[in-house]
């Protein structure tokens, strides 16, 4: 794969580059400001791009703009945005073009070399890599005229995993659970709440997102 | 028919209301009234005869000025809701000092009682608030007195005139009548600029008020930061950096069982991850509380629009587009946000909230209301005391309106210009 990494901190950007490359990936570019990024992501249209949140010249929340505004130009350009702290608004408004291609994590997600690639790659196939408090967040917030409260333990404990991006075989080695099973839970919770069904793992993962994120 | 009623309940309020001040300002030119028929009994002839007068009229305005002025405080208060603070000085306390003495600011009495009456005529004497008083009594019987003397003077006319034979006197006493009539709505309101003129704090009394609650509040600030940083340090001392200290060891103790002991090592290493994850997590938390960063990255609108995210109700954020605000006036009206969110959350079982944050010309409104069920009030030591303190810094006020059964209603008003 080839990647951007935004980041404005020396340490941080590095390491990252280090781990990423590690892995056998290529770090096509490098950014420490927002309109940096953005012209990185223009220039090198890459497979998928780490960017942080906060980013000078303002310190504000320069990066997530830029992402924004990359993938308004470029629709479903892959990004995966890196924070401090995760925010249901942040993660609502990278959800909003509902295209997919789109990670939002904690900063601490890198401590697992191994998950924070796969949610790389994810992202660089299209697919979602949402932070698990971000996920619980929004379980918790819709409305229980939802008819999330109708989904057993285990379907909410599907759904949230869902939520965060995995395919059915990564739920069903999270839960300790065989593919059918799983696939057993996933027609009966989409039953109850009324999502069409569908073998792409991305789509299905979208109108969960989609359906979590409706006002 | 309506209208009739109304009217005749304006005239009946009204000469009700002139005849009341009528009597309230009116004691003082009676006691000069007294005094001047004094001076005249005892004969223009006698040098000494206007001396008695003289005190007479000196100690009986001086007398009459202080609850005069409070009623008619409490008058424009009641009728037209205009509050006229007094703004008298506030006497300081009296303290028993080693020797036995007892200390009242200005001077050492030998019993309480005795230093208590000395700074009570002290704190009088000094006080600017008894000096307007009396200019006050003097002023209101011509200012606003003879105008409202007015209705009660037809009345009166009317009942002598009509009860009389002649043709010229039942027309002065239907004269009287209608200028009674005419004016009973009106005659009393003049009591209320004039009050308001002449019975507010001047701007030195003012002033004077205005620095003491300063002092106060800075005294309450430079506790409150104290305590804060006590607070973050503390955090610190006792979470993050015992954390890195921990992981430093586990890092230590891996390195050397890298080579004898691979397996150990390895779980060393697992745990000092989660140690690092668990710090973060930590100060995550700890720089929530100092400074939201999604505040700094977004602003208000946007910091409360996570901020109703993240409660497990339903909230409703209105906002005014292009709200621009100082950043401690946000982070201010943030935390209290936050506060009246928790509380409702905790205490009031509400299904949905409202908040709606908008800025007039002079002030920024915040509205907090929920539909729980209400009974929410104002303890010296709670929550919400605390935060209309934190807001008083920015000379913000915060109202509630709580009945029990619901809804509460919070509205919080910050000058956009304090700093």
């Amino acid at each position: 794969m080839r990647l951007v990494v935004a980041e404005d901190l020396y340490l941080l950007r590095e390491g990252m580059v280090r781990l990423i490359q590690a892995y056998g990936h290529q770090v096509v570019a490098t950014a420490a400001t927002g309109p940096e990024t953005l012209e990185a992501l223009r220039r090198w249209r890459p497979d998928v791009s780490v960017i942080d949140v906060r980013m000078p010249p303002n310190q504000s929340d320069e990066g997530l703009r830029a992402a924004l505004a990359a993938r308004a130009e470029m629709p479903g350009l892959p990004v995966l945005i890196l924070s401090q702290h995760v925010e249901q608004l942040y993660a609502r408004e990278l959800l909003a073009d509902g295209s997919g291609g789109v990670g939002y994590l904690l900063k601490d997600s890198v401590f697992d070399a191994d998950q924070f690639i796969g949610a790389l790659e994810r992202v660089a196939d299209g697919g979602t890599a949402m932070d698990p408090a971000v996920i619980a967040k929004l379980l918790s917030s819709s409305s229980p005229s939802r008819g999330l409260e109708q989904l057993t333990e285990r379907e909410h404990a599907v759904l949230a995993l869902m939520a965060e991006g995995l395919s059915n075989q990564a739920i069903g080695r999270r839960l300790f659970l065989s593919d059918s099973a799983i696939s057993k839970y996933t027609t009966s919770m989409f039953g109850k709440l009324g999502i069409v069904d569908d073998e792409d793992t991305n789509r299905r993962v979208r109108a969960v997102l989609a359906y979590l994120n409706k006002p | 028919m309506r209208q009739l009623g109304t009217w005749t309940g304006r005239i009946g309020v009204g000469f009700v209301r002139s005849c009341v001040v009528a009597v309230v300002t009116m004691p003082a030119p009676a006691v000069w009234a007294v005094a001047v028929a004094w001076a005249i009994w005892w004969g223009a002839g006698n040098p000494w005869s206007w001396l008695g007068p003289f005190v007479l009229v000196c100690v009986g305005t001086l007398g009459l000025s202080r609850p005069v002025c409070r009623l008619v405080r409490s008058l424009v208060a009641r009728w037209t809701g205009t509050f006229i603070p007094a703004g008298y000085l506030e006497a300081g306390p009296v303290v028993r000092m080693s020797t036995g003495y007892w200390w009242n600011g200005f001077s050492y009495e030998r019993s309480r009682r005795d230093a208590v009456l000395d700074q009570k005529w002290r704190v009088r004497w000094k006080d600017p608030a008894v000096w307007r008083d009396v200019r006050f009594t003097a002023i209101v019987p011509f200012a606003a007195g003879v105008v409202a003397a007015v209705p009660p003077a037809g009345v009166v006319a009317a009942v002598l005139g009509l009860g009389q034979p002649g043709l010229t006197a039942r027309l002065a006493g239907v004269l009287g009548l209608v200028v009674a009539i005419a004016t009973a709505p009106y005659a009393w309101r003049l009591l209320v600029p004039v009050a308001v003129r002449f019975l507010r704090p001047s701007r030195a009394m003012a002033m004077t008020e205005r620095v003491e609650e300063l002092t106060a509040q800075r005294a309450d600030a430079t506790v409150a930061q104290a305590a804060e940083i006590r607070r973050i340090e503390r955090d610190l001392h006792d979470g993050a950096q015992a954390r890195l200290v921990a992981l430093g060891l586990a890092l230590a103790t891996a390195e050397k069982l890298m080579e004898t002991n691979p397996d150990q090592a390895k779980a060393l290493m697992r745990e000092a991850r989660g140690g690092a994850a668990a710090s973060l997590a930590e100060l995550r938390e700890l720089v929530k509380g100092i400074s939201p960063p999604v505040l700094n990255e977004r602003g208000l609108v946007d910091a409360v629009r996570a901020l109703a995210l993240d409660v497990p109700l339903d909230v409703a954020v209105s906002a005014d587009a292009g709200l621009r605000l100082d950043p401690a006036i946000e982070a201010a009206v943030y935390f209290g946000v936050a506060e009246l969110l928790t509380n409702a959350v905790k205490h009031a079982q509400p299904s949905r909230a409202r908040i709606s944050l908008a800025q007039d010309d002079a002030d920024l409104i915040v509205e907090v209301e929920d539909d729980g069920r209400g009974g929410a009030n104002v303890r010296a030591d709670g929550g919400l005391a605390g935060l209309r303190r934190r807001l008083a810094v920015f000379d913000g006020t915060l109202e509630i309106s709580s009945p029990p059964g619901g809804p509460t209603r919070v509205r919080m008003a910050l000058p956009c210009d304090s700093l």
